[in-house]
């Protein structure tokens, strides 16, 4: 698989998830899309489809809709969409040319705050509201880019072969969750605590989650020092450790 | 004294007795020590892997026999053994003298000492089927020269491994996608599973005059999970084809090595490797390995340039020679799976008494522990811990070791640390388990 085509898997489906939690944490997000009944499809000719539901204040995003889209924003290749997140190419509207006023003023206000909460910095990182959404971001899209990593990228796959059966749970203590598990050939990701894990790796808190996730802190020393806990089939997350260190390769 | 475990039948109805360790003194050497080393501890005294880490301690002081005290004062029953090395207990009065004397000659000299040739007499008039032998220092070195001697004498390229199997730390020893490693490291390695004869046959039917080795430990010890023994007939198939093959043999006895038996593990299993790699145990914790090999493979071994700079330390040697007369002359093998089949037996009945299931697989020297009543390991872990923390120290992802002195005390104190953490775990979670 070629570099784009990864990485374009990882903007549709590790990156674009996130708006579901943004809209849910974000008062300004929130308010945006409060009357939005509206689905937007990402179209990527060979890479994959994503669609943003809005409906009810929420937003879901996920690979297959039975809705029909309002909207449908096709890329020509995976290197088309890599480019748009990168700022330098606009999607084709194939459908919804009637909405362009929605495209063009409204949705990349949503986008501006999906960026904004995606790139930490010093001054961003002062604010504790901005540390937990942008811990919350970074644990799913970590999640969610492992599970492509997983199928698609050459060690991923490698290292796939090795954890059979595997199921790993990433959260923050008392706080957000989120576990994917090997099923029927296949890895899923949810959102949220599972009741019966059997591979733990806990942050003690969103700051140090912060630091972990953002690589500003290295796994044994914070596992040693207990500012991370792993418990079960630690194993796993040894295996998976390098993968989840490969995201920053497509998305840094 | 005739020992027996009775756990809960005998102490049930009394209070846990044991006090749980504290770590201050090892958590405050941790901080500094990540100030200027990576991550503290590195490779595999790193804590990560325990359970949680803080309750285990990070540093030792001191060690005497079949114990080691923690930085922070705390005793505690040796069930690692230095992962391997200790075989006759720490600071051996007869290990030691041998060492103290060979010291005060000379230790890492301009030429090998006298020492070198009587340890290479040693080895290869105790190992089953060794003609010669070279020296390093770790078991990586020996296994990593191993193959580079089968490469030498079959001049091919590709080396047979079992999945999990671990030999070091080298670039082909480790997995595709561990750190450092990259894709050409192991393009010629092929990993087969475990006591699967059709695998390796098949490996041999894929690449005609391709395989240079195969390297095995004698049984399957593997961390995170049960160790597994040879099948009836695996290493005398794998002989027969290694010999039809033109196939170097190759057993990585690093760890088994004279735990299991002091002709070494191949005799033990009834089957004669080509080459045979030696640490661990042969020197009771002193710095040094040894590859052992057959006649015809000696005038490879001494083309292949393969040295260190401290590899000729003679200390070491006297040590591994004093360790392998006092293994001899005890029959240590046949002691420590004695010892250890009375602890495990002692402490299965008492786990089973509360209602969990101790398993423990490969050999009683050296054995993989769990406890098996919880999928996801964690009431293992928490075993694990909590047993460490009132001084018997056990692991939970790696065998563990047991040495010639352990004591009928330090079973008996096990067993008290068993049943005492058993009570707190069925306390805590019923009949959860």
């Amino acid at each position: 698989m070629s570099y784009d085509f990864i990485k374009s898997r990882l903007h549709l489906y590790a990156v674009l998830q996130n708006i579901e939690d943004l809209v849910q944490y974000d008062e300004e997000a929130k308010k945006l899309i409060k009357d939005w009944n509206v689905v937007i499809k990402f179209s990527v000719k060979g890479s994959g489809n994503v669609y943003l539901i809005f409906e009810n204040g929420k937003c879901t995003v996920t690979d297959s809709s039975e809705k029909k889209p309002d909207i449908v924003l096709f890329f020509t290749s995976p290197a088309h969409l890599n480019k748009m997140f990168d700022g330098k190419a606009n999607p084709i509207p194939l459908k919804g040319i009637t909405k362009l006023g929605f495209l063009t003023k409204e949705f990349p206000k949503l986008t501006e705050r999906l960026e904004y909460y995606l790139k930490p910095d010093d001054q961003k990182l002062k604010d504790s509201r901005f540390v937990t959404i942008n811990t919350v971001m970074t644990l799913n899209t970590a999640l969610f880019a492992l599970k492509e990593l997983l199928l698609f990228d050459p060690i991923g796959k490698h290292i796939a072969k090795k954890i059979k059966g595997s199921m790993v749970m990433m959260n923050v203590d008392k706080g957000p969750a989120v576990y994917i598990e090997q099923k029927n050939n296949g890895f899923q990701v949810h959102k949220g605590y599972h009741e019966q894990p059997l591979a733990v790796l806990q942050f003690k808190s969103m700051k140090i989650a912060n630091d972990f996730l953002n690589g500003k802190m290295d796994a044994f020393s914070a596992i040693a020092s207990g500012a991370v806990a792993t418990k079960g089939h630690i194993e796993w997350l040894d295996a998976v450790s390098p993968v989840l260190d490969r995201i920053a390769l497509y998305l840094a | 004294m005739k020992l027996e475990a009775k756990g809960a039948t005998q102490s049930s109805a009394a209070k846990i007795k044991s006090k749980t360790y504290t770590y201050s003194n090892s958590h405050k050497l941790f901080q500094r020590a990540l100030k200027v080393i990576p991550c503290g501890i590195p490779g595999h005294f790193s804590p990560a892997p325990f359970v949680p880490p803080t309750m285990y301690p990070f540093y030792a002081d001191r060690a005497k026999g079949s114990r080691f005290w923690d930085v922070d004062g705390n005793e505690f029953i040796d069930y690692m053994c230095a992962y391997g090395p200790m075989v006759l207990g720490y600071n051996n009065p007869k290990i030691e003298a041998a060492a103290s004397q060979q010291r005060q000659k000379g230790d890492c000299m301009t030429a090998p000492g006298k020492v070198m040739v009587e340890l290479a007499e040693m080895l290869t008039s105790t190992i089953a089927g060794a003609d010669w032998a070279f020296f390093a220092k770790n078991g990586g070195d020996t296994t990593n020269l191993a193959i580079m001697i089968a490469r030498a004498a079959t001049g091919r390229k590709k080396i047979v491994m079992i999945k999990g199997g671990y030999h070091g730390v080298a670039p082909w020893m480790q997995g595709y996608g561990h750190y450092g490693v990259i894709e050409e490291d192991i393009a010629n390695i092929i990993g087969i599973e475990w006591n699967n004869v059709q695998q390796f046959e098949e490996a041999i039917a894929a690449n005609p005059d391709g395989i240079a080795g195969f390297i095995a430990t004698p049984y399957h010890h593997p961390t995170f999970a049960d160790s597994e023994f040879p099948a009836t007939g695996y290493w005398q198939r794998i002989r027969e084809l290694c010999t039809k093959h033109g196939i170097v043999l190759i057993i990585d006895d690093v760890r088994c090595g004279f735990r299991l038996d002091m002709r070494g593990s191949g005799a033990y299993f009834g089957f004669k490797p080509d080459l045979a790699c030696y640490c661990k145990a042969i020197a009771n914790g002193y710095p040094i390995s040894a590859l052992v090999g057959i006649d015809a493979l000696r005038t490879v071994a001494a083309k292949v340039f393969y040295t260190g700079s401290y590899w000729y330390q003679a200390v070491p040697m006297a040590a591994a020679l004093a360790t392998l007369k006092e293994l001899k002359r005890i029959n240590g093998p046949v002691l420590m799976n004695k010892i250890g089949k009375k602890l495990f037996d002692g402490m299965v009945k008492i786990c089973g008494q509360y209602g969990y299931d101790l398993k423990v697989t490969g050999a009683y020297s050296m054995p993989y522990v769990r406890i098996t009543n919880d999928p996801s390991n964690m009431l293992h872990q928490e075993w694990c811990a909590e047993c460490t923390a009132r001084g018997a120290y056990f692991t939970s992802h790696h065998n563990w070791f047991v040495s010639a002195a352990h004591t009928e005390k330090d079973i008996q104190k096990t067993w008290n640390i068993v049943d005492d953490v058993c009570k707190l775990l069925k306390k805590k979670y019923g009949e959860k388990y």
